[in-house]
């Protein structure tokens, strides 16, 4: 039996020649919740696209999920594997019905499990459960959806997916004080679902603020492509209280 | 294989094979002018260059393989108050109507709407009386068998009020040519949509002339698939004469393997207030080629139009090639008018976006260009049509 976990070890990333991650080691075990805070530019974002495949980066080091080395995987390998992104920007595909697309996704990850009937069933209960409005499934993907509405498909998706590990990108971003409580309000019930109690969550985010809605078990703080600091919820509280300056000055202080 | 095109020097023969044509509508000495400007009249399609490898000025059909009887042609008419016959019978019960829309375009001004002209007998005539809404779909079938010339000519006549959809299936065999022709007139208040599904086998040639002419505050929308066909041109106008009209074209072509499509479009606003909308999706993959024309004029006494144009072309190969050329003649001064075009491959972002969601790199491909083609799907008639054009842009993507 591997390990379980989605276990990150001396991942380093360059993009374009310029070394972004510079050597992380993480681990996200399957029902717990990792928070990962940085200031803008320190990789966090490289760190999500890095496990998920984006074909921009390069990336070493060594990752594995449940034992598999998934660095070996292309990306649509990594997600049958059990792991999903929500983007921070999720790409617009017009013509391409919500329903459909989670429909071809479903299939994908597990082929045959879901007659259609059933499988729209699945969603109607799932949309319910996130407080979704069900007239998203016949709308285009993301094609001219506000910023809460992209945050809560993806939401959705990762409700309907059931993956083993979540990487959430900077979820709360961009929306307004009423879109982040709709969307935080999502995640709260994702997370109580009885599959996203099961899951893996790495939650990626600036702010503090959208911790309110997931609990993290742990905190680590990014800063210049390392994870400089890593502690309980409090963390997350005191960067709340005085900003990222004073993790900098202590690792200037430090070097 | 044999072949319905021949070579040029073979003027003669077809002028005699005119001469010895049965039930034309046309009277011999416009036929042998209309011949005359087929064989003088430059084509207005791409020559040949640096990546056309169709040269329309040479299309000819083989005397020898125009078939007298216009291939095969079927049509269904669920409606007892909705004339729908062929047109030697129209010719025949109906003049007076038939008249009144039969070459009254500006069809037979052009190449191959002069051949079209010249050969014109077979075909379909709809009528639609005035006030009444056919709710069911006119189907009108165009078949030219392996190796033969068909010249078919529909003919639409919709009164002040009436409502109706016709639906025109165009196939042909392997070296079949088709020059094909399509009149649409409506009164007032009309509500009328056309819908063109050519699906000929890849070995076929297909030309098609087509024009319409709106009614006052009428709904005109003119639905095109140009599927099948090694060689698939369309010349269709949209001659807005009365305020009001209200016109939308939308066209779909994919041109894969060796297919060339060459559209041509104009909506001409001679009236004012009226509004035109232009919807074009292509994809090309292989070696596949298409250029796409629109052109929008607007006459200077045309105030108050509203055109739009769209057009956009995806590339799925590095050997497709699509021209876009949007062209826009506005003389008036009180007008809307808005043009959009895009050609490009299938974003990145996009194929990694679906990749994460579990989804292989082709499937995903499919699915996004599927997508790309949908707005204008939607906007054909029937749910089984448009499930037909779905499942046929998704054979050409696997």
């Amino acid at each position: 039996m591997p390990e379980q976990g989605l276990r990150i070890s001396n991942l380093r990333c360059s993009v374009a020649g310029n070394e972004i991650l510079k050597g992380i080691d993480l681990t996200v075990e399957p029902g717990r919740v990792q928070a990962l805070m940085g200031p803008n530019g320190s990789g966090k974002s490289t760190l999500a696209f890095s496990l998920t495949g984006h074909p921009s980066y390069e990336v070493s080091g060594n990752v594995e999920l449940d034992g598999e080395d998934l660095l070996a995987l292309a990306p649509d390998k990594r997600a049958r594997a059990g792991l999903f992104l929500s983007f921070q920007y999720p790409a617009a595909i017009p013509g391409v019905k919500v329903a459909n697309f989670l429909h071809a996704a479903r299939q994908a990850e597990r082929p045959g499990d879901l007659p259609p009937a059933k499988f729209r069933a699945l969603l109607l209960e799932k949309m319910e459960q996130l407080g979704i409005d069900p007239s998203f499934m016949g709308r285009y993907l993301n094609d001219g959806f506000s910023g809460g509405e992209k945050k809560r498909l993806e939401m959705l998706q990762l409700a309907v997916l059931a993956p083993k590990y979540a990487i959430m990108d900077e979820t709360d971003s961009g929306l307004d004080i009423d879109a982040l409580k709709d969307v935080g309000a999502s995640i709260a019930a994702l997370r109580a679902s009885e599959e996203g109690r099961k899951t893996g969550f790495l939650i990626i985010t600036h702010y503090p603020r959208i911790l309110q809605y997931i609990t993290p078990d742990v905190v680590h703080v990014m800063i210049d492509g390392r994870i400089v600091e890593t502690g309980g919820h409090d963390l997350a509280h005191r960067i709340e209280r005085e900003g990222y300056d004073k993790i900098r000055e202590k690792i200037a202080s430090v070097v | 294989m044999s072949s319905a095109l021949g070579t040029l020097p073979q003027t003669h023969e077809l002028y005699e094979r005119l001469a010895s044509c049965d039930g034309t509508l046309v009277d011999a000495a416009a036929r042998s002018r209309a011949l005359d400007r087929f064989f003088s009249l430059p084509s207005g399609h791409e020559r040949p260059g640096r990546f056309w490898r169709v040269d329309f000025e040479s299309l000819v059909p083989e005397a020898a393989a125009i078939d007298r009887n216009g291939g095969e042609i079927g049509f269904e008419n669920p409606d007892p108050a909705v004339v729908v016959c062929d047109l030697a019978t129209a010719a025949r019960e109906h003049p007076q109507l038939l008249s009144r829309a039969f070459a009254t375009s500006e069809i037979a001004a052009n190449k191959f709407g002069a051949l079209a002209y010249a050969f014109a007998g077979r075909g379909v005539f709809v009528y639609v009386p005035a006030d009444h809404a056919c709710d069911e779909p006119i189907v009108v079938r165009y078949h030219a068998a392996a190796g033969s010339a068909i010249f078919p000519w529909s003919v639409v006549l919709a009164e002040r009020g009436a409502r109706i959809t016709v639906i025109e299936r165009i196939t042909a065999g392997a070296g079949a040519f088709v020059c094909a022709a399509a009149e649409v007139v409506t009164g007032d208040h009309a509500d009328v949509t056309c819908a063109v599904l050519q699906d000929a086998d890849p070995e076929a040639r297909v030309i098609a002339s087509r024009a319409a002419r709106p009614g006052r505050d009428s709904r005109l929308a003119w639905n095109l698939a140009e599927l099948g066909g090694a060689l698939a041109a369309g010349d269709l106008r949209v001659a807005i004469e009365a305020p009001g009209a209200n016109a939308h074209v939308t066209a779909l072509f994919f041109p894969r393997g060796s297919q060339h499509v060459d559209l041509i479009n104009t909506i001409d606003h001679r009236a004012g207030e009226a509004t035109s909308e232009t919807l074009v999706k292509s994809a090309a993959a292989e070696r596949g080629q298409a250029r796409f024309l629109g052109n929008i004029r607007i006459a200077a006494h045309a105030q108050g139009s509203d055109a739009r144009l769209r057009d956009d072309a995806l590339l799925l190969s590095p050997t497709a090639h699509v021209d876009s050329v949007p062209a826009l003649e506005i003389a008036a001064n009180d007008v809307k008018a808005y043009h959009g075009a895009t050609v490009g491959a299938i974003d990145a972002e996009q194929i990694f976006y679906m990749e994460s969601r579990g989804i292989e790199r082709d499937a995903a491909e499919r699915i996004i260009a599927l997508g790309f083609f949908e707005p204008a799907v939607e906007a054909f008639p029937t749910a089984a049509l448009r499930d037909e054009i779905r499942a046929a842009l998704a054979a050409k993507l696997s």
